[in-house]
């Protein structure tokens, strides 16, 4: 049998559910940046399938746009991580959490 | 989807693919070290073989049989993991360039396109998978446990982002004047007119955009620094030993290959060889071989032209190369697109 | 056929997940990462959006991911050690409610309305091409500025201030310094020296402070 649209959302809810468990989970924040990314993709995942399934070319434009979003913060945000690193010489969110060197 | 007999000939063609690819790659090694020696004023390797045409096998074999070092400290997974992504990413891209036109053998009524499979992206498609060769380079420089490799990872992947934009974007005109991603159409477009359609003719500053960014894509003089001997031992292979070095060099002459079919795919118009028309009719299985001899001369005179430059050119420093690339390269690009553009929007006569 | 392919491509693209969030090396995380977005792109291939998926090979596994890995090979991160203050029951009790979650999804989602899919080609790149250039022109152009501002916010966050740190401290004497070093308009590579005749002249010229300097 040909694969079901409720078969790609089920993928895209297994994969965002699992993103969001990396996020509360992980301790590194660069491994916490992936979750969010990795939420990102499972998000493009439904709106591709739903763009196959009801043929609508809307939704893969709006795939192409989340990606450049995904791209100019993958940027910032690694150039903050960066920052973040200079000042404290470590990468532990648990250490961070309070907002005083 | 297709029958099993579609699936066998798909195997078929990527097998045959694969073996002209392996041959032509070490053939281009051995036309190398002769053609640099010539130029510097020596034979190249000559004993093996009539005037050294057995040496490519003596160094598989060479490479086969020699002791194969790990070092200590290494990250294992990734360190067996990176030559298989660069000779992966070198050897995909291998299925969608156009080998021949359609040709029917005779006496039955198959026809046979010359090409392993008809992507409609196919541009995007070898420009992502050359992306995906810049993580050999960075994993193998980072897990080798070595400061030399790891700095010439690190240069090497900047440098090949770097150029990658240049590459894309000096291809943007070519697009715009096809209208289409698929390369085999662009070959079609290229045809008839003795070869007065070729793109090269329509492209010049992207043509030669593309030859520039294209050697520092791979990774060659005068590119090199990042895998020079004298600057950084051998940059992010030093570690490596026997087969998997052997791998790494493989991937970098296919990637070489895979440019200069490239190149001739969207420059040089394919495997159409001009007045040929005269003499043979279309479709026949002459024609077909003869115009797939004659995309093989086209790709080896890319492929002689890197060998003549390795010999010729000084290589750039690291940061004058990155320079280069972002300060030059790419704001011609842009203008090469916005010349092109202009000039299809005024005189739409291709 | 098309069902043992999304199978395939799922099941890789949910192992690769799995271990993105299981791994404690953040290299080997990026590496299933890149794994989860190739996987990802092959079902978009399935799904009729070829465009899409050489886009994200292109941007995601191509381009963002090698910046994380060049960040990751530049700090030098280490692996995850186990918490020392951080609650006890984190982990399962994260297992347990993306458990919840994904069974509350799974109901909703098992009674939606399958449509049948057709054979289509919106996904090619003139269609993309056209609607993006006619009637979603806006968005386009804004994202295009959006990329703009990111690309001067990296830029400004990871400058360093200057070209000396702050611990820089002026070797006492008449001395000759490179001019990248004194003037800040000289390509970098400009090593032309400039002749100093004593300490202060020296520090003054490379904006270092002399009082802090004799302090230590």
């Amino acid at each position: 049998m040909e694969p079901q649209l409720s078969w790609y959302l089920a993928l895209s809810a297994v994969l965002f559910t699992i993103g969001v468990t990396g996020v509360i989970i992980k301790r590194n924040v660069i491994a916490m940046f992936m979750c969010i990314e990795l939420m990102l993709n499972a998000v493009n995942l439904t709106f591709v399938a739903f763009a196959s399934f009801f043929q609508d070319v809307i939704g893969q434009l709006f795939v192409f746009i989340v990606m450049t979003v995904a791209a100019a913060e993958a940027a910032v945000g690694l150039g903050i991580i960066i920052a973040i690193f200079r000042n404290r010489e470590s990468l532990d969110v648990d250490e961070a959490s309070i907002l005083r060197l | 989807m297709d029958t099993a007999i579609d699936i066998a000939l798909k195997f078929a063609a990527i097998t045959v693919a694969f073996v002209v690819v392996l041959l032509v790659v070490a053939y281009t090694v051995l036309a190398e070290r002769r053609v640099l020696g010539f130029i510097q004023g020596r034979l190249g390797p000559n004993r093996v073989g009539y005037g050294g045409v057995l040496q490519p096998f003596a160094d598989l074999l060479k490479f086969i049989l020699k002791e194969d070092i790990v070092p200590d400290k290494s990250t294992r997974f990734i360190y067996f993991l990176a030559p298989v992504i660069a000779t992966m990413a070198a050897l995909m891209t291998m299925i969608v360039y156009p080998f021949g036109p359609e040709i029917r053998i005779p006496f039955t009524s198959i026809t046979i396109p010359l090409v392993v499979t008809h992507f409609d992206i196919g541009l995007l498609y070898v420009l992502g998978i050359t992306s995906i060769g810049v993580y050999g380079i960075m994993l193998a420089g980072w897990s080798s446990n070595n400061k030399y490799s790891l700095m010439g990872g690190l240069r090497s992947s900047a440098q090949m982002i770097s150029y990658e934009l240049a590459l894309g974007l000096s291809l943007i005109g070519v697009i715009m004047l096809a209208g289409t991603l698929d390369l085999a159409q662009i070959v079609d477009l290229q045809s008839g007119w003795h070869g007065t359609r070729w793109f090269i003719l329509f492209q010049p500053l992207g043509f030669v955009l593309y030859m520039i960014s294209a050697i520092a894509e791979t990774n060659r003089v005068p590119f090199d620094l990042p895998e020079a001997e004298t600057e950084l031992v051998a940059g992010f292979h030093t570690e490596y030993s026997a087969m998997k070095f052997a791998l790494f060099f493989l991937a970098e002459y296919i990637n070489m290959f895979t440019v200069s079919m490239l190149a001739t795919t969207l420059f040089l118009g394919g495997w159409n060889v001009p007045f040929i028309d005269m003499f043979l009719v279309r479709g026949t299985l002459l024609f077909g071989l003869v115009s797939a001899l004659g995309f093989l001369v086209k790709v080896i005179f890319f492929l002689f032209m890197y060998i003549w430059i390795r010999g010729t050119l000084p290589r750039f420093r690291f940061d004058q190369l990155m320079n280069f690339g972002w300060k030059f390269l790419l704001p011609l690009a842009l203008l090469n697109i916005f010349l092109t553009a202009t000039i299809i929007y005024f005189f739409p006569n291709l | 056929m098309l069902a043992l392919l999304f199978i395939l491509f799922a099941g890789m693209a949910i192992g690769c997940g799995l271990a993105v969030v299981a791994q404690r090396n953040p290299l080997y995380s990026a590496i299933s990462l890149v794994g989860v977005f190739i996987s990802l792109a092959c079902l978009y291939v399935t799904l009729a959006a070829p465009f899409i998926a050489a886009v994200q090979v292109i941007v995601y596994a191509g381009a963002i991911m090698v910046l994380v890995v060049f960040v990751i090979m530049l700090l030098n991160v280490e692996q995850e050690e186990r918490g020392r203050n951080r609650l006890k029951f984190l982990v399962p009790t994260a297992v347990v409610l993306a458990g919840v979650l994904i069974a509350e999804v799974a109901f909703i989602l098992f009674s939606v309305n399958n449509p049948t899919p057709a054979v289509s080609n919106i996904g090619l790149t003139g269609s993309i091409g056209t609607q993006l250039f006619t009637r979603y022109l806006l968005p386009f152009e804004i994202t295009s500025i959006l990329l703009l501002m990111a690309i001067v916010g990296a830029m400004t966050l990871a400058r360093r201030g200057g070209l000396l740190s702050n611990e820089a401290r002026v070797i006492p004497g008449a001395q000759q310094l490179p001019r990248s070093l004194v003037d800040p308009r000289a390509a970098p590579d400009d090593l032309r020296l400039v002749d100093t005749d004593s300490t202060g002249e020296a520090a003054r010229l490379l904006g270092i402070d002399q009082r802090n300097t004799q302090k230590d």
